[in-house]
């Protein structure tokens, strides 16, 4: 009996503990999306006698060139991204590269130059140095800043991917193309992907360089967002339009992590 | 097992340059796989950066005129005398919100390490911020607004609405959730490089909770903090949509506003440049050693 | 298939040899072990063979083609790793038939092929599955099966079994023998394991410090061990360094006089030992037999000790006997070992076979072990 009587609020304090815990966890989970609840609310008001779906009307009209704008802007830069990203994490991983920190290193650096410094330099050097036909600009603009999102999972990718297993392939008669081709590249798929992805989230959503670099006639998605929360003010049509953005980020970010998981992205900011 | 000697030290002599060959077609593949990630970084970021460095030492919009560049130093002298507000208000934002996520980064990526097992949906849900500071901040001024989502707690708490919205914690607030990710980022992979057993074991010999979080976990996860909390501070230097959403006219005398307001609107390249030169060096300074007390041994 | 000649092999890494001037010429179809402790060189070795590790001097030869500047593909080569290394991506069956298909043979000729292998490992039907589907000895099978598929001219095994828990290496290594002798390919092993190396191989080669410390077959390596490492790192030995004092008898019965550790020994003279010099004596603790007191008739030696210690292993049990200050490891197998794990106290032993080691062989240390 005294046990009994001597366990119960050792009991209590341990559940307490795992309600605060999760409590404080969930409260901070409501934080995040806060500013997106507070957006989708917004937009599906209704507010001097207009109903909320209104809002979402620019979606499917003018807003779609933008959006076009920044899916074909991101895709291109995914793929420069990917040409440039796929041989530079094989050599890191896989050659004895000399200063390979160092290098590594510098290749990451574009992730921590503040965006208005990206967008700056690169406005300057577009008109005064090399002149550079401006969708291009924008795209290797969006490529520079975005990369190192992309080489971070290759590399963790590669890194876990024995070595036994080109070693096989070779053995067995394949050339370093088809070893890496069939195998190789098979393999580390997820990782790929897992860049692509966060790469495709950057990217999408970028304003800041964008601001500085897009030419008067380019309007990505993101900078009409910013455009119009300047001008206008808080309009809930405007937020409709930023809502939809974040629910396309998020459904590729869902459609991810149904296909591969989420493992994929150690060393990057996805924990 | 006889070999005959003489054609022995002939192969050995005969191997040198043929390994010697082999050696440099290796340095060569490995230059020509770099090569594409080193030009992109060069061409885009490395030489545009050490223009607007050249830039920074030119007067106004000299560049424009036909007589060439006129070279002053007196852009960082303007920094100082006119600018030196800006920086400071800059580096106050930063730094609060690398408080901020410290304090509730810290506890939240343990929780989330050792106690979570929904994990997925955390990850699910910790990507909104990430989806840019402008949806953030513009989502947080509705919430703020009277009447937005905000608006019963700010009540409950008998806070007036009106002293939140364009003001310096509203901006830091912003900013500790668009950061947040990093922090918990570092931290919880500092965390779960840690073995569980020990606080079992710190717990086994007498420690209590607070003892094991002093002694045992904290010291093993200073270098991810500390990298973690240097992080947040380096992204935040560059802030741009949340003071000029959410602050006041203090707030948005931020460094990067102010850049793009003297590039774009006024025209003024020497200042502006030499402007992006002082952010630019303060990122990379904190992010220097943030990556020395991290993610270089990614690599290794 | 092919005769593999090994020249004058050096690999250093920086200042670190990993192999030294290694030599070895193997026959057609030979079954050649390269056995010795984690370190030793002799996975670099292999590697050098198959192309995966450039040497830094020294030529590799397979028949009469230098294969030493080919890359592993061109060598025709059949590697079984550490672990299977199944692509955990392709089927069985494409395994099985990667080698066949990144050389464009046709899709029929590679079902067949693949069948027939499939038999031959003995796990027909399995193709369909995916290699996380198997055991780790079915994927060791397969593993197997994928390099015979190309009909290799070497196979060379990396110590394949080590992964495995005992009673599954126990039965595949005489399958993997199996295997090697019905096809009549020429095959290289490297293992750490004596037992494995003492079951399949038609010779051992024991390799320390980046050489090859002794080339010969099991019982040559049991028997007359030609460095002290070899006495050493195969089986349990009893040494004691000793001085030869002068020889005694003559003909079939001349024996050596060594004075070893306070005692007087007498063993088989060996070729270039004579009196005066410095060697190690070497009893192998099963040659030292426990004398019921007082008869020490027909023993060359006859020593007096006190057992310190006993360890009873199941078939055998280990005796630890202080003589002249000295332990020495005695095993005694069969019913005497139920009978003298009760005794303690004196004990007298005899014994016969020593092996003489002259300390200048003694050029590389023994193992500590």
């Amino acid at each position: 009996m005294t046990a009994m009587t001597l366990h119960r609020p050792r009991l209590k304090a341990r559940r307490l503990t795992d309600i605060l815990s999760h409590g404080y966890i969930w409260f901070c989970l409501v934080l995040f999306v806060l500013p997106f609840v507070a957006l989708l609310t917004q937009s599906l008001g209704e507010r001097g006698g207009t109903s909320g779906i209104d809002n979402y009307a620019d979606v499917f009209g003018s807003f779609g060139d933008n959006l076009l704008w920044s899916f074909k802007i991101s895709g291109l830069a995914l793929l420069v991204d990917l040409a440039v990203c796929l041989p530079a994490a094989y050599a890191l991983v896989r050659y004895p590269v000399p200063g390979k920190r160092v290098i590594f290193s510098l290749l990451q650096l574009p992730l921590y130059v503040p965006g208005a410094v990206i967008g700056l330099s690169l406005l300057m050097t577009y008109t005064f140095v090399y002149p550079i036909e401006f969708m291009w600009g924008l795209v290797l603009a969006m490529s520079v800043g975005s990369f190192p999102l992309m080489l971070t999972p290759i590399v963790v990718a590669l890194k876990d991917l024995p070595l036994v297993f080109e070693e096989a392939a070779e053995c067995l008669g394949a050339t370093k193309w088809q070893a890496y081709r069939k195998i190789v590249f098979p393999l580390i798929g997820p990782g790929v992907s897992a860049g692509l992805l966060l790469c495709f989230i950057i990217v999408f959503n970028e304003y800041l360089v964008t601001l500085f670099v897009a030419p008067p006639d380019l309007e990505t998605a993101p900078l009409r967002v910013f455009n119009l929360v300047r001008t206008n003010g808080l309009a809930p049509s405007t937020a409709a339009l930023a809502v939809t953005m974040q629910l396309i980020s998020f459904v590729a970010v869902l459609a991810f992590f149904r296909l591969f998981g989420t493992r994929h992205f150690k060393g990057t900011y996805i924990l | 097992m006889a070999t005959d000697s003489g054609s022995l030290t002939s192969s050995v002599r005969a191997l040198a340059p043929e390994l010697r060959r082999r050696q440099r077609a290796d340095r060569f593949r490995t230059a020509m796989f770099l090569a594409p990630a080193a030009l992109l970084a060069i061409l885009f970021l490395y030489s545009p950066l050490a223009f607007i460095v050249h830039m920074s030492f030119t007067i106004g919009s000299s560049f424009l005129s036909p007589a060439g560049p006129q070279y002053t130093v007196d852009n960082y002298g303007l920094m100082l005398d006119q600018y030196l507000p800006n920086l400071l208000v800059t580096i106050q934002l930063a730094t609060l919100a690398m408080l901020v996520d410290l304090v509730f980064g810290v506890p939240f990526a343990y929780l989330l390490v050792r106690k979570v097992r929904y994990r997925d949906v955390v990850r699910a849900v910790m990507v909104f911020p990430m989806f840019g500071a402008l949806y953030v901040a513009f989502g947080l001024s509705f919430a703020l607004l009277p009447g937005g989502l905000l608006d019963p707690v700010l009540r409950l708490l008998g806070i007036p609405n009106t002293a939140l919205l364009f003001s310096l914690p509203a901006v830091v607030f912003a900013m500790s959730i668009f950061t947040f990710p990093f922090m918990v980022m570092n931290v919880g992979t500092a965390l779960s490089n840690v073995d569980p057993t020990l606080e079992e074991a710190a717990a086994c010999l007498g420690a209590r909770p607070w003892q094991t979080a002093t002694r045992v976990i904290l010291p093993l996860t200073r270098a991810g903090i500390v990298a973690g909390a240097l992080m947040v501070f380096g992204w935040s230097i560059g802030t741009f949509a949340e003071p000029l959403l959410l602050g006041s006219l203090n707030e948005q005398r931020s460094l990067a506003w102010t850049v793009y307001q003297n590039a774009v609107v006024e025209n003024d390249y020497g200042i502006a440049s030499a402007m992006g030169i002082v952010l630019l060096a303060l990122a990379f300074v904190v992010t220097y050693f943030s990556l020395r007390y991290s993610r270089g041994a990614l690599v290794e | 298939m092919a005769i593999v000649h090994l020249v004058s092999v050096s690999k250093r890494y920086g200042a670190t040899v990993a192999v030294e001037d290694f030599s070895l010429d193997i026959a057609d179809g030979e079954f050649v072990t390269l056995l010795g402790p984690s370190g030793c060189g002799k996975t670099t070795t292999l590697r050098i063979v198959a192309g995966l590790v450039e040497p830094t001097s020294g030529r590799i030869r397979f028949d009469d083609q230098d294969v030493t500047d080919l890359p592993p593909r061109k060598r025709n080569i059949g590697f079984v790793f550490q672990t299977p290394a199944l692509f955990p991506h392709l089927s069985v069956a494409d395994n099985i038939g990667f080698g066949l298909s990144v050389k464009k043979a046709r899709k029929d000729q590679i079902a067949a092929r693949v069948d027939e292998m499939l038999t031959m490992v003995g796990l027909s039907g399995y193709g369909a599955r995916l290699p996380a589907q198997l055991s780790g000895g079915q994927q060791q099978r397969i593993a197997l099966a994928r390099v015979l598929a190309t009909d290799p001219r070497v196979l060379l095994f990396d110590e394949p079994l080590s992964a495995l828990d005992k009673n599954l290496r126990d039965s595949l290594k005489y399958s993997i023998l199996d295997l090697q002798r019905r096809t009549r390919k020429t095959a290289i092993y490297v293992t750490h394991d004596q037992s494995e190396a003492f079951a399949i191989s038609d010779r051992i080669v024991v390799m320390n410090a980046g050489h090859a410390e002794q080339i010969g077959t099991q019982t040559d390596i049991y028997l007359h061990p030609q460095t002290p490492f070899v006495a050493e790192f195969i089986g349990a030995n009893n040494g004691l360094p000793g001085k030869v004092t002068g020889t005694d008898g003559s003909g079939d019965d001349e024996r050596s006089v060594v004075s070893a550790g306070g005692l007087t020994l007498r063993a088989r003279p060996r070729a270039g030992v004579g009196p005066g010099d410095e060697v190690l004596v070497y009893l192998r603790p099963e040659n030292l037999v426990v004398l019921p007191d007082g008869d020490g008739a027909g023993y060359d030696n006859v020593v007096d000790g006190t057992i310190e210690r006993v360890i009873f292993e199941g078939p055998t049990a280990q005796l630890r006997v202080d003589v002249a200050g000295r332990e020495l490891r005695v095993d005694v197998s069969g019913g005497r070992r139920l009978e003298l794990i009760q005794r303690h106290g004196r004990v007298r032993l005899g014994f016969n076979d020593l092996t003489l080691i002259p300390v200048t062989a003694a050029a590389a240390p023994p193992p500590t072990s």
